[in-house]
């Protein structure tokens, strides 16, 4: 919650040139956001489908390897 | 010998258009208007330089994931921003556990008085002001910061909340009348 309180000195409320370049900074936002917007929205384990089928390929594999 | 590489002046409409293609032509308008934003937050903040920092980072990431749902309505690209800004703001407001502190200077406070013919005012009267306000709901309270303490006009208030420029000025007299209206009962 917020709630205003009364200053009877007026101190400067704008951002100072240094202040806004400290913050501006394109390169960390877009990263940032690759970031999560690459995250794959539901992990391994908790997608049954995707996790049986790396399962039987898995099983593939062991199978041909065992039989080679 | 070289050809002078010509550079392409795109217009806010089709910087937004590339944004809503690739995020990564985001850049141009993140640096249009990356100082404003953070003038407003800012302020609306007191003057808290590292919440700014991190809010207005937060409002531009939310900015950039959603621009494919931005429809030009007319309205300028920055009404929008504002809007997802106010967002941030208060739902950091809502996250803090105790009462966030925003200074309020007396010069402030007069614009108010004025706008309601007050004419001689004494300092406890700023002070039953301030109460007021603090007693008004949130909606109420950003109507009258955005007005009077950020210093935005009617119709800049009326772009962050898409309604009509009358219907914004209608609704901040109104609560000048219900302000006057408790000031007078409680004075």
């Amino acid at each position: 919650m917020r709630k205003f309180q009364r200053i009877t000195n007026e101190k400067s409320k704008e951002p100072t040139k240094e202040q806004l370049v400290r913050y501006k900074d394109f390169a960390s936002l877009s990263h940032k956001y690759e970031r999560l917007a690459k995250r794959p929205k539901r992990p391994l384990y908790k997608d049954p489908k995707l996790f049986l089928l790396l399962l039987i390929i898995g099983l593939m594999f062991l199978l041909v390897f065992l039989e080679s | 010998m070289f050809k002078k590489k010509t550079h392409t002046a795109f217009n806010e409409a089709q910087q937004i258009e590339l944004a809503q293609k690739d995020h990564r032509h985001f850049g141009p308008l993140y640096e249009r208007y990356f100082e404003q934003m953070f003038r407003f937050i800012f302020k609306r903040l007191g003057g808290n330089e590292e919440v700014a920092g991190d809010l207005v980072q937060q409002c531009f990431m939310k900015a950039m994931a959603n621009i494919t749902k931005y429809e030009d309505r007319g309205l300028p690209f920055s009404a929008w921003l504002y809007r997802i800004a106010q967002n941030e703001v208060n739902m950091f407001f809502r996250s803090e556990k105790k009462n966030y502190t925003v200074e309020i200077s007396d010069r402030q406070l007069y614009s108010i008085l004025e706008e309601n013919g007050e004419g001689s005012v004494r300092q406890e009267d700023l002070d039953q002001l301030i109460e007021i306000i603090n007693n008004l709901d949130e909606t109420q309270t950003d109507l009258i910061e955005l007005r009077f303490f950020q210093e935005l006009s009617f119709k800049e208030i009326a772009d962050i909340y898409q309604i009509s420029e009358a219907n914004a000025k209608m609704r901040i007299y109104r609560l000048l009348e219900k302000i006057n209206t408790n000031w007078k009962r409680e004075s």
